[in-house]
């Protein structure tokens, strides 16, 4: 191994508060087409919600027009929107709002 | 663990009906990437996650998007296949025929398949009817009676999937 004949310039500024873990969504969109038991089933099993909260999620997207399904690391979300589209639901992935 | 499953009746009918829905369903999902390009009902199966960062939905497509279709491809044949027992049914039936029932028992492990696969024929058929919202009601256009048929089959599946657990 050689010595380095230079130490590199450290005078990069490192801020860390730049680059914080931070959260993503997802989204599910109101559609006229998906049944409600479907939906409260899809939120049921593969998020293994509670009915109640399957159930209430499932009024949001259809009163409020959408609702937030999950949060947590943009991989993640990515991964679930994909679930959400192979189940026929309309979902899309955003960074949570600060 | 039992072998568990779901019992779904159909009549001779909706059992030639469903499979012919297939055959064209596997066809619009095997078609060449270009003949599909723009097509709305293919839109509606694989939704863009980021309408907003064309670069993100770019990379998200390439990343996925054949395997979503390819996913639906599988699925509609497990679906196909349970209904291959409508194959040698005559398409023009008296009208006894028509409405003999046959049970068709769906594992356990196909339910999702044809729950995602019976939604996945009603999201298509909506775009070809041009339902965007609840209200958009073309009581007249024949594929709206195929399209609430499905709808009537599909609540019936989902009622007894949730029994089975």
């Amino acid at each position: 191994m050689s010595t380095p004949i230079s130490t590199p310039a450290v005078d990069e500024h490192l801020d860390l508060s730049a680059a914080p873990l931070e959260p993503w969504q997802v989204v599910v969109w109101n559609d006229p087409v998906n049944l409600m038991s479907y939906v409260v089933r899809v939120f049921r099993t593969y998020f293994g919600y509670s009915l109640d909260r399957a159930t209430q999620l499932m009024l949001a997207v259809h009163h409020e027009g959408h609702a937030i399904v999950a949060t947590g690391p943009r991989e993640t979300m990515e991964v679930h929107a994909q679930a959400m589209h192979d189940y026929g639901l309309w979902a899309t992935v955003r960074k949570a709002p600060q | 663990m039992t072998t568990a499953s779901v019992r779904l009746e159909l009549a001779a009918i909706e059992g030639v009906h469903l499979a012919h829905l297939l055959d064209e369903f596997q066809d619009m999902l095997t078609a060449d990437a270009t003949e599909n390009a723009g097509d709305p009902a293919i839109a509606r199966l694989a939704p863009n996650p980021y309408p907003e960062d064309a670069e993100a939905s770019r990379a998200f497509a390439t990343a996925t998007h054949d395997d979503l279709l390819d996913r639906r491809i599988a699925e509609a044949a497990v679906v196909r296949a349970a209904l291959s027992g409508f194959d040698e049914t005559q398409d023009v039936l008296d009208e006894q025929d028509a409405l003999t029932a046959q049970p068709i028992l769906i594992p356990a492990a196909e339910v999702d398949a044809w729950l995602r696969t019976l939604t996945a024929l009603r999201l298509v058929l909506a775009t070809r009817l041009g339902i965007v919202d609840e209200d958009d009601l073309d009581e007249d256009d024949p594929r709206r009676g195929v399209y609430d048929w499905l709808g009537y089959r599909l609540e019936g599946l989902i009622q007894s999937a949730d029994e089975l657990g």
